[in-house]
C-alpha cells in the first residue's frame, strides 16, 4: 500500500486525487504501523519547516519515518516541504534538523535588491533535467511545473539533482538518491507533467 | 519568471453552476451536469488555474459548497481557488481543507480587513487573492463589494492601493459591465495601474473568444486572465484557445493534454 503520511500539514487530498486518477489505490495515514508496512511512502506538506519537524518529533513518526526508509530502504517521495524535511536542516522559523537523508541544506531565497523577482516563488515554472533519472522519465529536457515557496535547495552540483529550476538562483527542483526522491514543485497540481513523475514514482520505484 | 495563466472560474449558486451576465444569474446546471454532459475534466487539462466562487444570492451553505470543491478537485490537477462571501477564519480553513489551495476574498476586504490581515499572516500572501469588482460610469471608475451590490466610497485607484496593502498575494480584477458580454475585457483597468502594483494582477470579465484572452495576456501589467462563461468556450474552446495561444508566442506552460495518463499493474 502507498501510503500518505499525515503530520497536521499540508494538502494530502490533493494528492490522493491524483493517485486515484492514475488507478492506485493509497492510504493516508499517521498510523505507526500503516507506515512501517508501506510499499511507498509519500510526504507531503505545505507551511513552515520547524512547525512541520516539530509535529513530526512529537508524534513519533520522524523516528518511524527514519527507520522504515533507513532498514527498509521503502521508497519516499517528498512533495514541496516534503522534499525540503528530507534534507539536513533549513534555517525557516529558526534553525532546525530535517530527516538528513539527503546532505545539503534549505536556506530562504537569495535574490539582490534589485531584484525584480518575487518571494514566495509561486506558479508554473520551467524545470531543466540535468541527468538521467526515473522520477523524470519520459518528460523529454525538462518541463513545466507548478511552484509555490520561499525556501529553497540551492544548486551546487550536488550529485543527486536531477532537476533544476531557475528563479533569480539555480535552485534543486528534484532530486533522486537511490529510492529516496523529493520535487519541490507540486506534482499533484502540475497538470500531466506531473501525474507522469507520480506514476514514475509509482512504477520504477 | 512565473508564466502568464489561464484561469476559468466557476460560478456556484446553491448546488448549481451558473452564468452570469452583468451579475445577474442564469442557471447551466448542477455538479452532475458538469461532470457528465459538460465534460470539464477536459476544460481543466487545458487551464492553468481554476477558481471556484460561492455567487449564491441567497443564504451560503458552506459544507454543501465545500463538498462541491472536493468533487471538482478529484480530477483538476491544478492549483485551485475558492471563496464567496468569506466572513472568518475558521470559514477560510474549511474551504482550503477542502481541496483549494488559495481563498478569494471580496467583501471582507472592506468590511473585515482585520481578518484579511489575519488571513496573510497565517497562510501567506501566496494563498490569498482579492476580488474587485468594477463599474466604468461614464469616466470613473466604481468598485463594489457584496456581489456588485455596494459600491465602495473610494476610486479604483486607491481601492486597490489599499488593497494590496492589506497584504493580499494577487488581485483579481472583474469588470460588471463587461461580465458575459463576450464583447472583451475592460482593458481600461489595466492601464490605470503602475509599476507600484507589484502583486500579480488577473483580469476577468468579458472574454468571448481566443483573442480576447491574447489581448488581456499581451498586456505588461496582467499575469493572467479569467473567464467565467461556460459556453463561449465550450468542448474544444478551450483546448484551441490554449493552443492558439501557445502560437501566439505567449510564454504559457506546456503539458501533454491527450497523453493518457494511468499507471500499468
Amino acid at each position: 500500500m502507498i501510503v500518505i503520511i499525515d503530520y497536521g500539514m499540508g494538502n494530502l487530498f490533493s494528492v490522493q486525487s491524483a493517485l486515484n486518477y492514475l488507478g492506485v489505490s493509497s492510504q493516508i495515514s499517521s498510523d505507526v504501523e500503516v507506515i512501517k508496512t508501506a510499499s511507498k511512502l509519500i510526504l507531503p506538506g505545505v507551511g513552515s519547516f520547524y512547525q512541520a519537524m516539530e509535529n513530526l518529533r512529537k508524534s513519533g513518526l520522524a523516528k518511524i519515518i527514519t527507520e522504515t526508509v533507513v532498514q527498509k530502504k521503502t521508497p519516499i517521495l517528498g512533495i514541496c516541504l516534503g522534499m525540503q524535511l528530507l534534507a539536513l536542516s533549513s534555517t525557516e522559523n529558526g534553525f532546525s534538523e530535517g530527516f538528513g537523508f539527503i546532505s545539503s541544506v534549505i536556506k530562504r531565497f537569495e535574490l539582490p535588491p534589485s531584484s525584480e523577482l518575487k518571494i514566495p516563488h509561486v506558479g508554473f515554472e520551467y524545470v531543466d533535467i540535468v541527468k538521467n533519472c526515473k522520477l523524470m522519465e519520459g518528460l523529454g529536457a525538462g518541463a513545466d511545473f507548478y511552484f509555490t515557496h520561499s525556501y529553497r535547495m540551492k544548486f551546487e552540483n550536488q550529485p543527486f539533482t536531477v532537476g533544476t529550476c531557475l528563479h533569480g538562483e539555480n535552485f534543486v527542483a528534484v532530486f533522486e538518491d537511490g529510492y529516496v526522491c523529493g520535487t519541490q514543485f507540486h506534482p499533484e497540481k502540475s497538470q500531466t507533467n506531473g501525474l507522469i513523475i507520480l506514476k514514475n514514482f509509482i512504477e520504477k520505484f | 519568471m512565473a508564466k502568464k495563466r489561464l484561469i476559468f472560474t466557476l460560478l456556484y449558486n446553491n448546488g448549481d453552476f451558473m452564468l452570469s451576465r452583468n451579475f445577474r444569474l442564469q442557471k447551466a446546471g448542477n455538479i452532475n451536469w458538469l461532470k457528465s454532459n459538460y465534460n470539464f475534466k477536459r476544460i481543466a487539462f487545458s487551464i492553468d488555474e481554476l477558481i471556484i466562487l460561492d455567487v449564491s444570492r441567497n443564504k451560503r451553505n458552506l459544507s454543501c459548497f465545500c463538498d462541491h470543491i472536493k468533487l471538482i478537485a478529484e480530477e483538476c490537477f491544478i492549483p485551485i481557488a475558492a471563496g464567496g462571501g468569506v466572513v472568518s477564519l475558521e470559514h477560510a480553513r474549511t474551504i482550503l481543507n477542502s481541496g483549494a489551495d488559495k481563498i478569494v476574498v471580496n467583501t471582507a476586504l472592506l468590511k473585515h480587513p482585520s481578518l484579511i490581515k489575519e488571513l496573510v499572516k497565517i497562510y501567506g500572501s501566496q494563498c490569498i487573492i482579492a476580488s474587485i469588482d468594477v463599474i466604468k460610469k461614464e469616466d470613473q471608475l466604481e468598485c463594489y463589494i457584496s456581489n456588485g451590490m455596494e459600491k465602495v466610497n473610494q476610486d479604483f485607484c486607491n481601492y486597490i492601493k489599499y488593497v494590496i496593502s492589506l497584504g493580499v498575494g494577487e488581485v483579481y480584477l472583474n469588470s460588471i459591465d463587461k461580465d458575459g458580454s463576450g464583447q472583451g475585457y475592460m482593458v481600461a483597468l489595466l492601464e490605470q495601474l503602475d509599476n507600484s502594483v507589484k502583486v500579480p494582477i488577473i483580469i476577468a470579465g468579458g472574454a468571448g473568444n481566443w483573442s480576447h484572452l491574447l489581448e488581456g495576456l499581451k498586456h505588461n501589467m496582467s499575469q493572467a486572465v479569467a473567464t467565467a462563461n461556460l459556453f463561449n468556450f465550450i468542448g474544444e474552446g478551450f483546448p484551441n484557445a490554449r493552443r492558439r495561444l501557445l502560437e501566439n508566442s505567449l510564454d504559457l506552460a506546456t503539458w501533454s493534454v491527450d497523453k493518457v495518463v494511468s499507471v500499468n499493474d
